[in-house]
């Protein structure tokens, strides 16, 4: 400890304590985006409940042939790529690299036919005449803000998962990085899942014709 | 608390998933058995909550860490989202009143 320190009145060995948690810092670090971006997540999906009661007009446009099928599909890739995840954070810990990268590798895959999915949906919504303030069919216009909206904040969210899983193999790999950089990247990526099970039935299900 | 998750292997995992993925066919065949708005909306979030809280628990390893990070982290979010509802008597009165668009 520091002489600076000491004049500052922190007690010696303080800076050594064990967490409370019992937890390592980059960990309770990405709890803590976690709960804030939750609280984003939630305060986007109360604007979308709000939005909805409110508009009398509002359109239930989604049929189950292509879009609910393909949402059952993007929630099943994501709920996979978290068994995968699983998979690389297990085998990280047990020391047996080649396996974790092998799991990284797969998550990335079915991050990638998460993101392809969508970027599909989206471009069959534009095509359609959908836009952030266009309903092509004659309802409310605020439908399509929302769903481009929730379903593109979440994208980006996938798509920044995607680099930072790609980031953390290349840098497990040349043991750069260690099994803790690949737990906390892993409970970003499964809070990710867990936003799905929200926006799959509140923006999909409940926008069934 | 890491030794006694791998011990137990990737298999509480798969059996998570796949109460995950049922969730999912609920919520869709649900969807279409024409329930009323609301009781659809509540279904839906019910079973949701069931699908966040089995993947925080197990996934996120919140069932393995300590009970003060769970304490210390879910009061705060739940907090923040109760804090949010405020908005609701608003959108009430506006579904209510039926106001036509400018």
């Amino acid at each position: 400890m520091g002489e600076s320190a000491m004049t500052m009145g922190i007690r010696p060995g303080a800076l050594t304590e064990p967490s409370p948690y019992g937890i390592q810092s980059k960990k309770l670090a990405i709890w803590l985006f976690i709960i804030a971006d939750a609280a984003t997540f939630g305060a986007v999906l109360f604007a979308y409940g709000y939005l909805r009661v409110a508009n009398p007009n509002w359109t239930r446009p989604f049929e189950f042939w292509p879009t609910i099928a393909n949402g059952i599909a993007m929630t099943v890739a994501l709920l996979t790529s978290s068994l995968a995840m699983m998979g690389a954070v297990q085998s990280a810990q047990a020391g047996r690299k080649s396996p974790s990268l092998r799991w990284l590798g797969m998550t990335i895959a079915l991050g990638l036919v998460f993101v392809l999915l969508l970027v599909r949906e989206w471009s069959a919504m534009i095509g359609a005449g959908w836009r952030l303030s266009q309903n092509p069919q004659g309802g409310s216009v605020l439908f399509g803000a929302t769903f481009f909206g929730i379903t593109g904040l979440h994208l980006l969210h996938v798509i920044c998962g995607v680099v930072a899983i790609a980031v953390i193999a290349i840098g497990f790999d040349r043991n750069r990085l260690d099994a803790g950089h690949v737990e906390t990247t892993a409970l970003y990526w499964h809070f990710l899942t867990l936003v799905q099970m929200f926006v799959f039935p509140l923006v999909y299900l409940m926008n069934v014709r | 608390m890491t030794e006694a998750r791998q011990n137990a292997g990737m298999k509480p995992y798969i059996v998570v998933w796949m109460g995950l993925i049922l969730i999912v066919a609920i919520e869709v065949w649900l969807t279409y058995q024409h329930l009323p708005a609301g009781r659809l909306l509540a279904s839906l979030l019910v079973l949701a909550f069931i699908g966040a809280a089995l993947g925080a628990m197990y996934f996120m390893h919140l069932r393995y860490e300590r009970a003060s990070l769970s304490w210390s982290l879910i009061p705060y979010l739940i907090f923040a989202l109760v804090m949010m509802d405020h908005v609701w008597p608003d959108a009430f009165r506006l579904m209510h009143q039926r106001l036509s668009a400018p």
